[in-house]
């Protein structure tokens, strides 16, 4: 079942800082950035929403056409956001937690600076795994 | 995510960091070397507050996220919460340890009882050391609070050893 998904990490100051393609069906070039818009459109709505609520994870915020868009925030307003077409939310809640365990692991390597770009291989390979095990 | 440390090591890693600092790098610049330790303080309390904020809801306002600091991020650091909050509603809160873990290995000069002038020097020369030990964990304060969306600047008051206040300014 080709599922199309993309994953953005977004820091408080509002630079994304990680975007990885996660779906599952063909990329194609077109639909590549008009994820990455869709995603971008909806940081407002994150903002609003954010306040409004103590939950870390804020379900579909947003949709365009079939493609919804899901958030999870913490407590240092870092966004993930993640577009896809599944209805899947408990897998989604779970992808989010433990990409959330993986992101606190990045932080604290001393040699990254908070709210620069992840770069390391080894993130984007778990993301990835994480992905396909629960999406 | 939980292995532990001696909490000897943790204590001799900090002394020694205060004293390189101030010794070896900025040897006569305290400022410099105050601000530098403040720093490292900073990154450390942004890392630990993103680490020990992971598995319980977000905050609704700056009270919710100073009583997180008193209580939760405490006690992982210090085995122990704040012994007293205090605030004055218009954006500054005292936060008092009343048996700091780190400074309670530092010894409590007792007065002169000669009231020789030399004594209240080196009294003087003791107090700056002291202080200096309090930048980092200064740092870590306001660099776990700004992570939590609250700038603010961190000073600590050891006018009572081993009892320690920390003053919370928000910046407005």
């Amino acid at each position: 079942m080709a599922t199309t998904a993309c994953f953005i990490i977004v820091s408080r100051n509002d630079i994304p800082i990680y975007e990885a393609e996660v779906g599952s069906a063909a990329k194609r070039e077109d639909a590549a950035q008009l994820h990455q818009f869709i995603l971008h459109a909806a940081l407002d709505i994150v903002q609003d929403l954010a306040w409004t609520t103590s939950a870390m994870f804020l379900k579909a915020i947003d949709r365009f056409n079939d493609l919804v868009v899901s958030v999870y925030v913490t407590a240092g307003h870092t966004r993930f956001m993640l577009l896809h077409d599944s209805r899947n939310d408990d897998g989604i809640k779970s992808f989010f937690q433990e990409v959330h365990e993986l992101y606190v692991k990045i932080l604290l390597n001393p040699l990254y600076l908070p709210g620069s770009r992840i770069t390391s291989s080894h993130f984007d390979t778990k993301v990835r795994a994480l992905a396909r095990k629960y999406l | 995510m939980g292995r532990e440390v001696s909490e000897s090591c943790i204590d001799s890693l900090l002394t020694e960091m205060v004293s390189t600092y101030c010794n070896r790098f900025y040897a006569n610049k305290p400022e410099l070397a105050a601000r530098r330790i403040e720093a490292i303080g900073y990154q450390v309390g942004h890392q630990l507050s993103e680490r020990y904020t992971m598995d319980r809801p977000r905050f609704s306002d700056h009270l919710e996220a100073i009583k997180f600091i008193c209580k939760d991020f405490w006690s992982e650091l210090f085995k122990k919460q704040i012994d007293n909050l205090k605030t004055n509603h218009r954006g500054t809160f005292v936060l008092q340890d009343n048996r700091f873990r780190w400074l309670t290995r530092m010894s409590i000069d007792q007065s002169p009882e000669n009231g020789a002038s030399e004594d209240t020097s080196i009294m003087a020369d003791n107090k700056a050391v002291q202080s200096m030990h309090l930048y980092f964990p200064c740092g870590i304060i306001r660099g776990a609070l700004s992570n939590l969306g609250i700038p603010c600047a961190v000073s600590a008051d050891i006018s009572n050893l081993p009892a320690c206040s920390f003053v919370v300014r928000i910046k407005a």
